[in-house]
């Protein structure tokens, strides 16, 4: 794809190699420019606000011809020496940056053919590396990105203007081929990510398992050790038997370390390890089929099928986007599907791009429908309910009627207590020892 | 439903097109229209596959109550009962967020083809007491690219229930099978002449004797009539009332008053029933949450637990509400431990160890302080810190007052700490068993 955009667009004789250095030269030559204004404005204003007089011309000169002529070689057309005079050097200052902006602004697309191109390309191998979609994405919009900016630079772009009508021209013009690569690669690319990332889920839990259950038992033995006296680091521990692969490990030997001056939370972290390796070595010798489950070995797909269903998987959608789009893009297509007036199939308007919006937007926005409209119905069927057995239901019902009978149990028995209270103390005036105690003590 | 690849999709393609149609480029307007298509071209066939309905997932546990800090393993099957494959599918399945993952991973992505199944499991340390529900699975399904998804949740849920720890009686046995005598060692069974197996001396003869009893070699020795005395063995009956209010909850999760007290209680319970003692429970804070009578079953332990591992600290705390169906339901003699904050207005705590004395119980009140549970000191600024000591001594001062008030009837208020709580609560017991208090 990148070869083919290279191809495509050295017509153009824009792929000059010194472009880079080119470029940076002449931002540094930029810089020169802004430090030497900056310099000047700066020190004019402190000689004014100073010595109340102007800053020397012989001092503006120097540093223009140290500054900018010097280092930059930006020497005007027609000087050979440095300058010698203030308003030659404005003068030349003005013209300098006019040129120095207007090259930069070439430059810069020059530029960014290149660091579009390098981009890319580092993306791509990324991509074969570590397998990911946005590495994929990445490098396609970087080569692609290379063709809109020589677009917008009016250069010669690959393109396929006028659209052919027939289908096998269509298919063989040098435009489309890179547009079929292009797509091709993403297709493709986005299809063995499938097939990588589909048995890696369970490839990555074995490996876990793996580390967790080694981790697990360097860190009982090592308790062990500790418990027998010898000397072993708990630090290192944790560190060189990756016993910080996993969670629950890391937090008990956190309790372990931190909570150095505290005996018992140290005993629970300990007896917290080895009560897993107990379970863990129980569960092992009970059940055969633990360590499969524990891995989901059986869950791992067929790689054979796996591989086969992405080729024809690949092919068929790869067509199928090609032939729709060719009939999308096609004005023949559309005006006789359309039978429009014959003003109109020769208008000018039928042959710019944006009639491809007239089928394109109807069509890409049916697909989406008719998918909403299956799923509606299939989502019927999903209609999420609490499953609870009868059992379960008769339990919570019971808890809750039982919970109510409680708490009116309370109130009732709250409420008979207040109004025998009431009445007491309505007929009483003795007060006893209990009462005596409540006041004497809270009461002053 | 689209992914977020998906969008990068439409966004290359919207790019694309775009600039075809700024530049009057055939080449970027097909290669747009390339995306564009290519997103959605495959869409209907997608909803007609991804028929999640097709998804059953069956989850396992090996146990449905277990204890707090116990492991656990979750066995979960995922069947496709359709006449489909499904390309690309994840299924996570959740558990409660206190608990820790132990070994394993709690989800799983793979395809699955029609007819058959998956199943993985994962190990699970269970954190915290209470009622627990592992549950719901979300099944995730993508196309091959993936563009797009569609995401169900099924919302089975197995329910766990876990009791309070239990390192508390391990630590305690493992202290005594390592010879150091701690706390709970030097406990003496309270002896009473009576009815008994163990012989305890002579007495003279009197009136009403048994004559069973009667030694007859020691009686012709003496020349008198002497019976033979047994040691008759007494046991103490406990009920534990812990306060569930609101107040109980305060402090760092694993840390709250009422989390000691639970402790408290299922070591009361289980240091009761290893020595032929009855301890009785009792849950409240506004009602009776749970009650189990002071008992000796087999299982006894364990519906002890199953009202602890309920307990949760809402309400305010009824005194008298509890102490009335405890009364109702206990008529034999006990000591009544309460294990409450004190935060509540005294008057009610008074009348209730009122009708407690004059139903011939005793009672205990073994009393967190708020503010030793709560946060540390040290972790306050300079005007909290002030804040904090002056609400500490007030509170203080409150429960010195009502601590004075209870003792004139006998009941102590003893104040514990989180150090201090589990030692507290077993010397409370030992010294019950040394007086005899509520024997039975």
């Amino acid at each position: 794809m990148a070869y083919l955009v290279y191809f495509l667009l050295d017509v153009n004789d824009f792929w000059h190699w010194e472009a880079p250095y080119t470029f940076v030269v002449t931002v540094f030559r930029l810089l020169s420019l802004l430090v030497f204004i900056l310099t000047t404005t700066m020190i004019s204003g402190l000689v004014g606000a100073f010595a109340g007089g102007a800053m020397p011309s012989d001092l503006i000169v120097g540093l223009y011809n140290t500054l900018v002529l010097r280092t930059w070689y930006m020497q005007p057309y027609g000087v050979s020496g440095p300058m010698i005079n203030v308003t030659e050097v404005w003068v030349s200052f003005q013209t300098n940056l006019m040129e120095v902006l207007s090259a930069l602004w070439d430059n810069t697309f020059l530029f960014l053919y290149f660091l579009l191109a390098g981009v890319g390309i580092a993306l791509f191998l990324q991509s074969i590396i570590r397998m990911e979609h946005k590495f994929v994405g990445g490098a396609f919009l970087s080569i692609q990105g290379i063709v809109i900016i020589a677009a917008f630079r009016s250069l010669i772009v690959p393109d396929l203007n006028p659209f052919p009508p027939d289908f096998m021209a269509f298919l063989l013009m040098s435009a489309q081929i890179l547009a079929l690569v292009s797509f091709a690669y993403l297709e493709v690319s986005y299809q063995m990510i499938y097939s990588y990332s589909v048995g890696k889920p369970v490839e990555d839990r074995e490996e876990t398992l793996k580390k967790q259950l080694l981790a697990l038992r360097q860190a009982t033995r090592k308790q062990d050790a500790i418990e027998r006296g010898e000397k072993v680091s708990i630090t290192g521990m944790s560190r060189t038997t990756g016993a910080t692969a996993f969670s629950f490990l890391r937090e008990a030997i956190e309790r372990k370390v931190v909570g150095t001056q505290d005996a018992l939370e140290n005993l629970d972290a300990i007896s917290d390890v080895r009560r897993l390796q107990i379970y863990v070595d129980e569960l092992f010798n009970t059940d055969s089929k633990v360590k499969d489950e524990l891995t989901a070995k059986a869950a791992a797909p067929s790689s054979s099928y796996v591989i086969g269903s992405t080729i024809t998987g690949s092919a068929i959608r790869f067509l199928t986007v090609v032939s729709i789009s060719f009939i999308l893009m096609s004005p023949g297509i559309v005006s006789t599907l359309l039978n429009l007036p014959v003003g109109i199939q020769g208008s000018v308007e039928l042959f710019q791009p944006e009639i491809v919006l007239l089928f394109l937007v109807p069509v890409v926005l049916l697909f989406p429908f008719i998918a909403m409209v299956i799923s509606w119905f299939s989502r019927r069927e999903v209609i999420e309910k609490e499953k609870l057995t009868k059992e379960e239901k008769e339990a919570v019902k019971e808890r809750k009627k039982d919970q109510a009978r409680r708490k009116r149990e309370a109130d009732k028995a709250r409420k008979n207590r207040a109004k025998e209270r009431k009445k007491r103390d309505a007929d009483e005036t003795e007060v006893d020892d209990w009462d005596k105690a409540l006041e004497e003590t809270f009461k002053r | 439903m689209i992914t977020q690849r998906g969008f990068v999709v439409v966004f290359a393609g919207v790019l694309l097109l775009t600039s075809g149609f700024s530049f009057v480029n055939f080449y970027l307007v097909l290669l747009g229209v390339y995306l564009v298509i290519g997103l959605v071209v495959t869409l209907p066939l997608f909803a007609l596959t991804a028929n999640l309905a097709g998804i059953e997932v069956d989850r396992q546990i090996d146990k449905v109550k277990l204890f707090s800090g116990d492991f656990i393993r979750v066995r979960v099957t995922i069947r496709n009962t359709s006449r489909r494959h499904f390309d690309f599918i994840e299924v996570h399945d959740q558990y409660p967020e206190t608990w820790i993952l132990a070994i394993g991973e709690n989800f799983i992505a793979s395809r699955i083809e029609p007819g058959s199944s998956m199943t993985f499991s994962y190990i699970l340390q269970a954190r915290m007491r209470g009622r627990y529900y592992l549950g719901p699975t979300e099944v995730i399904m993508r196309d091959r690219l993936g563009l797009h998804f569609y995401k169900r949740i099924l919302k089975e849920q197995t329910e766990v229930l876990v009791y309070p720890t239990w390192k508390d009686v391990r630590r305690m046995d493992a202290l005594g099978k390592q010879r150091q005598l701690g706390l709970m060692f030097g406990a003496h069974r309270t002896k009473t002449v009576g009815m008994g197996s163990d012989f305890a001396g002579f007495r003279e003869y009197s009136p009403g004797d048994e004559f069973r009893l009667i030694d007859w070699k020691v009686s012709a020795k003496r020349g008198d009539m002497v019976i033979r005395q047994y040691e008759m063995e007494k046991n103490v009956q406990i009920i534990v009332m812990v306060d569930s209010s609101g107040s109980m909850g305060n402090g760092y999760p694993e840390n709250t008053k009422l989390e000691y007290a639970i402790r408290a209680a299922v070591l009361l319970t289980h240091m009761g029933l290893e020595r032929k003692d009855i301890v009785g429970t009792c849950v409240f804070s506004d009602m009776v949450h749970g009650y189990i009578p002071p008992g000796a079953r087999p299982n006894h332990m364990y519906s002890v637990l199953e009202i602890l591992a309920m307990a949760e600290p809402t309400g305010w705390s009824d005194y008298e509400t509890a102490i009335a169906h405890v009364v109702q339901q206990s008529k034999k003699r006990s000591l009544i431990i309460w294990m409450t904050d004190l935060e509540e207005s005294p008057a009610p705590l008074l009348n209730a160890m009122k009708t407690l004395v004059a139903n011939g119980h005793k009672a205990l009140v073994i009393s967190p302080f708020g503010p030793w549970f709560e946060a540390p000191v040290g972790q306050f600024g300079p005007v909290e810190k002030v804040l904090a000591e002056a609400v500490s001594e007030e509170l203080w001062e409150r429960r010195n007052k009502i601590a004075r008030a209870l003792s004139r009837f006998g009941i102590n208020v003893i104040n514990v700490g989180p150090e201090d709580f589990l030692p507290v609560i077993i010397r409370a017991y030992e010294e019950a068993k040394q007086r005899g208090v509520a024997t039975f």
